[in-house]
């Protein structure tokens, strides 16, 4: 038998060993609106979240990645820190409507209502933390699918102007504690961007400096 | 980084006093034979580059992260996205030819993107196979310079180390572009400065790693 042969027989093997990784079910329209009610009640008790996270911007024409690693701090309602430190020290604070942006030396703010980019990845970011990007049916259509140990909510944008950017945004939630692990976005260019959250702190005093705006 | 900020402070004062070089305040080096070989640090064993970027062009401030991958002999890839990962540019590049493979809405102008092209053509594609040049010497600095009518390019040669230091050409007919590199080590450059005055753009890279 050839190499391609062997391969083959190796590879399907190993699906059958390990059926998780060849087994995603999408979810029936009542499960889908339990978890989704199960991920909003989470979000709701959670005040405060932060974690570690590593970004992972793939590049599709060119095979590359760009990772970027760093620090997210979350606080209710509308409170945002993330705090870049690898390749380089960038940080952005979204503080309701205002965004504050330290690049090594330079400052700035930004009106969110001024900036659309900045506006919908604000929206995007603490909508998919909170897990309210799930009952947002104007800009998305949501379908949930079991995998594994986690829910895999796909996120297919419906506004034609968000398509003209994001063709899909995928959340991954832990299944025992509903909160998202990891966040796929991608692009209309084929790229897509994967953050994956670490070290989680739940509900942990965060002081409100850390969202201050200078 | 602060250097590079310099650096393209003096482009662009030199810039808006003047056409991209003005030789009359340079002293011109006759009867020079020799044909200096010189190319684009982008050329040879170059593979690929990460670079910290920050563009400004109209009021507009853009930054983020860009790749610049050589993609074959002939051409290259250059990727910018912001620091959360959403795509500005990406796009190949050849010496006469260029395929975009994705443009942020508000960014695909089609007279911007043209002159960026030219810029990174400028950039990537250059050297000193341009034909026989006129050569110069900057009296303050003793910089020498090698000016390629055939292609409209001045090249700054560093008086010691010999590298690139700067280009100066046109983007098009009207548009000067001004290109400085700084090296920290190495043969290849830690800090680009892009300038082109007439739309007012300075596109700045800092190598992050190669």
């Amino acid at each position: 038998m050839n190499k391609i042969g062997l391969s083959f027989i190796f590879a399907f093997s190993a699906l059958l060993q390990f059926p998780s990784l060849g087994q995603v079910k999408p979810l029936s329209a009542a499960d889908a609106e339990m978890v989704k009610k199960s991920i909003s009640d989470a979000a709701k008790s959670t005040v405060s979240l932060e974690a570690g996270f590593i970004q992972t911007k793939e590049l599709s024409v060119i095979r590359e990645q760009i990772i970027s690693k760093g620090t997210f701090y979350l606080k209710k309602t509308r409170l945002l820190r993330w705090e870049y430190t690898d390749p380089f020290a960038y940080l952005i604070i979204f503080n309701n409507d205002r965004i504050y942006i330290k690049d090594e030396d330079k400052e700035n703010h930004i009106n969110i209502q001024s900036n659309k980019v900045f506006r919908e990845v604000n929206n995007i970011l603490l909508g998919a933390v909170q897990g309210t990007l799930l009952l947002d049916t104007k800009n998305f259509q949501c379908s949930i699918f079991d995998q594994h140990d986690q829910f895999r909510a796909l996120l297919v944008p419906v506004n034609q102007k968000l398509k003209e950017t994001i063709s899909e945004i995928t959340l991954f939630f832990n299944k025992s504690d509903y909160t998202v692990e990891k966040l796929v976005m991608r692009e209309a260019s084929g790229d897509y961007t994967r953050i994956e959250f670490m070290s989680k702190k739940i509900n942990l005093k965060i002081p409100d400096e850390k969202f201050a705006i200078p | 980084m602060k250097s590079l900020r310099f650096l393209s402070f003096i482009l662009l004062l030199f810039a808006v006093s003047c056409s991209p070089v003005k030789t009359s305040r340079l002293t011109e080096v006759k009867y020079d034979e020799r044909n200096p070989e010189w190319e684009s640090p982008f050329s040879k064993d170059f593979d690929k580059a990460m670079f910290k970027v920050t563009l400004d062009v109209k009021g507009k401030h853009l930054s983020g992260i860009a790749l610049i991958k050589k993609t074959s002999d002939t051409s290259f890839h250059f990727s910018f996205a912001n620091e959360i990962g959403m795509t500005y540019f990406d796009f190949e590049l050849w010496k006469d030819n260029y395929r975009s493979d994705y443009v942020f809405s508000p960014l695909n102008k089609r007279a911007f993107l043209k002159i960026l092209q030219h810029d990174f053509r400028l950039l990537l594609f250059t050297g000193s196979f341009n034909g026989k040049p006129t050569h110069y010497r900057d009296p303050l600095t003793l910089d020498d310079i090698y000016f390629y009518s055939g292609a409209h390019l001045f090249a700054y040669l560093g008086k010691e180390n010999r590298k690139l230091t700067r280009l100066a050409g046109w983007s098009n007919l009207v548009d000067a572009a001004l290109i400085g590199l700084e090296y920290n080590q190495g043969d290849f450059p830690s800090g680009i400065s892009i300038i082109n005055p007439r739309i007012g753009m300075l596109l700045e890279l800092n190598l992050l790693g190669r």
